[in-house]
């Protein structure tokens, strides 16, 4: 397991005390603060970045919207790669991304204002694996993962995984070639995907790059023989997620809420929004009011009503801090 | 010959036409209402929706239904597959209904109860005799809550906002301690009183809206509680005349029409959309045309045919042949970052580091167009001028008028169905045209359109919406895409139906214009 998935995977094991118990329906922790509204909030916001946070990005802005009417925010979501830019260019006060800012990125922005951006964990993803409704495979490990989507098979299977014969599915399947589904390289899906399902390795040739991350559902949804990743907020009638193990012989986890945020769930993640806040400095007061709204229980209510999981409520804390 | 060219229209056609009707089929049948079905199921649960499609179950026997089941807040998912061999009963129950409602999505089931405060007012299936009238009532406070945003609220804030910026100003000139500090301030005073008031307001009328709940029960017998402020519509699918359905559908397509979209664009209305899209297209025009037409002119007629002559239509020729995501760049590079970075450090500074001209809007997203279009206005222009015969030139000068006058008063308005025809197909290109608007200023959710009752009125800066990038995004990003896809053939229908308006209505223009001056006698 790569770096980033472990440094997840640990953090979310620590919050494991405080999060919410495991039922088919999430509820928020109770610890979250409700949002009380200030006075004097006006101005306008912008929005720039990954596709994955777009819609609770829009999400968000109505529900703030209504809380400050005067506020207007404009949302743009065409990957998370567009968010460092923006932000280096001042062109957006929130860059939403759907992994951690490479260490390139973190460079670029540092070395134009010489403090780096402060990242804010604003949800929790599982990034799940979609096959078709029909198929009948239930389970694999991140090494089959990998052979399954890599060409260089980095997390170590000797051999790639081209048929479903090969994973044991029969029936209409047997002997059919395996059709990849994946996302564009501009998407932190992507990256994230590729760093810790792919151990860093390439993607196939064959992959079917998507524009969105509900088009690769959506393709899955049409092919019986395709395979894809996406984030769960993102699943359908159509498809079914799959349930993973980190490693051979390794307890296999579901994207259900307990194995999530107990961090068994191997591709468990955060989602981010990062903000340009100079060291002991406040936010201007219309963006620390919005990233507040985030935090309160009206928007992690927003954060469910999106088909993600909720923050637990010492990381909400935690990112609160960060404001001060 | 005959045959094969005629064999050749006849499939050409044929596609445009199956693709329209494929497109209308799939987009229209959004705003009809079905029955809505109950079924009861061999494991003893029971189901409430909407039938969406029937498939046959792999491997043979027997099929499977989809169901639009709602109720998204308490199952998770919008659809169900159900096979055919599990389903016990079906029924179609008087007393169900679907439940539009703000956030969540649909909700399939009954109502239980309709709450005043704590007072139960009615239960059962009386609710439905009352349902009607209060949404109604409701529908009108709603309203009354965007007329106060858009207006009183919004006017305080620009107030609020230009008193930021003059304060920002005076501190950044080191007049902060002028006599004008303390006025700015007063005033500020003033209106943070009066948007409190507002605000007073816009809670009391918000409570309102939350004054009477439904409590509906879904087919599981699971109660959720609805304000009936947060309900659009309510509507007892089984018990619907056709006359009624018909109604129930004007007024879907309407409200998908002129309404603002709403939870991330799934749902709601998309007129910011068809405005953006209206918008950006004239702006482009009314850039493209004057420009291109002006280049032919040069061309054609003044400059002399040489080397240089030959270069220039070499290069528009190969203009025309760019791919459009390269203009894009272009426009990002040089009108948004160069062209309206300078305008911002000159004119804005107070507002800096948040940019007003340098970043993408619908004046750089129309002069992307512009630049990309005007190929295709040069050519046709200059193929205009060309046909004008020589004789008439000639007789012109020979009445003694100059070149200037000749051109003005003779070639250009013969060859204006040409001029015509070019801005004609250099708008159908910027209607269809979405990859460059993607980086020089469109986006999923404009906050407000770039026209409206404050001073300047236009404001080309702002981001816009489009209905190319509107099918894009809810087709491609949106989370609960199999409810949302027959509205992305909507749109799409909608933007074939903008780009064939806007043409037709240029087309009729060019004929009014060639039979005027056909009567005119050149």
């Amino acid at each position: 397991m790569s770096k980033i998935g472990l440094r997840t995977a640990l953090l979310l094991g620590a919050v494991l005390a405080v999060a919410p118990a495991a039922a088919q329906k999430v509820d928020l922790d109770p610890g979250i603060q409700p949002y009380a509204a200030v006075s004097g909030i006006s101005g306008n916001l912008s929005s720039v970045g990954s596709d994955t946070l777009n819609n609770l990005m829009t999400l968000w802005s109505e529900g703030f919207r209504k809380l400050y009417p005067s506020v207007r925010v404009q949302v743009e979501g065409k990957g998370s790669s567009t968010a460092p830019p923006a932000l280096i260019e001042g062109t957006a006060q929130f860059g939403p991304m759907s992994r951690a800012m490479k260490n390139r990125e973190a460079d670029e922005f540092e070395a134009r204002f010489g403090y780096p951006p402060v990242p804010m964990r604003v949800a929790v993803d599982a990034l799940a694996v979609y096959v078709h409704k029909d198929n009948p495979l239930e389970r694999l490990t991140l090494a089959e993962v990998d052979a399954i989507f890599s060409k260089n098979r980095r997390c170590g299977l000797a051999a790639g995984i081209d048929s479903w014969d090969q994973l044991g599915v029969g029936g209409a399947l047997d002997g059919e070639p395996i059709r990849l589904y994946g996302r564009n390289s501009a998407s932190g899906t992507y990256g994230y995907f590729k760093n810790v399902a792919l151990c860093k390795g390439d993607f196939r040739d064959t992959t079917k790059e998507q524009p969105g991350s509900a088009s690769v559902v959506q393709g899955v949804t049409e092919d019986l023989s395709g395979i894809g990743y996406s984030g769960i907020g993102y699943r359908t009638s159509g498809v079914r997620t799959l349930v993973l193990a980190a490693e051979e012989g390794g307890a296999y986890a579901s994207t259900e809420p307990g194995d999530v945020y107990s961090g068994a769930y191997p591709l468990a993640r955060f989602l981010y929004v990062y903000v340009n806040k100079p060291p002991n400095e406040k936010l201007e007061p219309l963006s620390e009011e919005f990233l507040r709204f985030v935090f309160s229980q009206a928007g992690q209510e927003i954060v469910l009503k999106d088909g993600y999981l909720p923050l637990p409520a010492a990381i909400a804390d935690q990112e609160l801090a960060k404001l001060d | 010959m005959t045959r094969l060219a005629a064999g050749a229209l006849a499939i050409c056609l044929a596609l445009v036409a199956g693709l329209i009707v494929l497109i209308a089929a799939r987009g229209l049948g959004y705003f009809w209402q079905s029955p809505i079905e109950l079924f009861e199921l061999a494991d003893g649960t029971r189901v409430l929706g909407e039938v969406w499609n029937w498939e046959p179950r792999p491997g043979g026997a027997g099929r499977r239904v989809r169901l639009a089941v709602g109720n998204r807040d308490l199952t998770g998912a919008d659809f169900r597959w159900i096979d055919e061999s599990e389903i016990l009963r079906r029924s179609r129950p008087e007393d169900a209904g679907v439940f539009e409602r703000l956030e969540w999505g649909k909700f399939y089931g009954f109502p239980a109860q309709l709450l005043r405060g704590d007072r139960i007012a009615a239960s059962g299936a009386e609710v439905w005799k009352e349902i009607r009238p209060l949404l109604a009532e409701k529908a009108e406070v709603r309203a009354r809550i965007a007329r106060l945003h858009g207006g009183e609220i919004d006017d305080v804030n620009r107030e609020l906002e230009r008193i930021r910026i003059e304060l920002r100003q005076l501190r950044r000139r080191g007049l902060a301690d002028s006599e004008r500090t303390p006025i700015l301030e007063a005033e500020r005073e003033e209106y943070q009183r009066r948007y409190e008031a507002h605000l007073v307001q816009l809670r009391e009328l918000e409570d309102e809206l939350l004054a009477e709940t439904l409590v509906l029960r879904a087919a599981d017998g699971s109660l959720v509680r609805l304000p009936a402020g947060h309900a659009v519509r309510a509507v007892r699918a089984n018990r619907l005349r056709l006359p009624q359905r018909l109604g129930l559908y004007a007024s879907r397509l309407a409200e998908f029409l002129l309404d603002d979209p709403r939870e991330s664009n799934t749902e709601g209305g998309i007129f910011p959309a068809i405005f953006g899209t209206v918008m950006m297209v004239f702006l482009t025009s009314l850039a493209v045309a004057p420009f291109g037409v002006l280049a032919a002119i040069y061309l054609r007629e003044y400059a002399r045919d040489g080397a240089f002559v030959r270069l220039v239509r070499i290069s528009v020729n190969s203009l025309a042949g760019v791919p459009s995501i390269v203009f894009g760049v272009f426009g990002l590079g040089f009108f948004v970052y160069l062209v309206g970075g300078s305008i911002d450090q000159l004119f804005y500074p107070d507002r800096l580091p948040a940019p007003t001209f340098g970043t993408g809007g619908i004046l750089w997203a129309s002069l992307t167009l512009a630049l990309l279009t005007v190929p295709v206005v040069i050519v046709s222009t200059e193929e205009g001028l060309t046909s004008v015969p020589r004789g008439v030139r000639e007789g012109s000068f020979a009445l003694g008028a100059t070149k200037f006058e000749t051109l003005r008063r003779v070639i250009v308005p013969a060859a204006l169905p040409g001029v015509l025809t070019g801005i004609i197909l250099a708008m159908a290109r910027a209607a269809g045209e979405v990859a460059p608007l993607m980086i020089v200023g469109m986006v999923k959710l404009a906050p407000s359109l770039p026209i409206d009752a404050h001073f300047p009125f236009v404001h080309l800066e702002r981001k816009f919406m489009h209905l190319g990038f509107h099918i894009y995004d809810v087709g491609f990003q949106s989370p609960n895409v199999e409810a949302v896809q027959p509205l992305v053939f909507a749109t799409a229908l909608l933007l074939i139906l903008v780009v064939l308006s806007t043409n037709l209505a240029a087309i009729l223009l060019r004929n009014r214009l060639r039979r005027k001056y056909a009567s005119s006698g050149v």
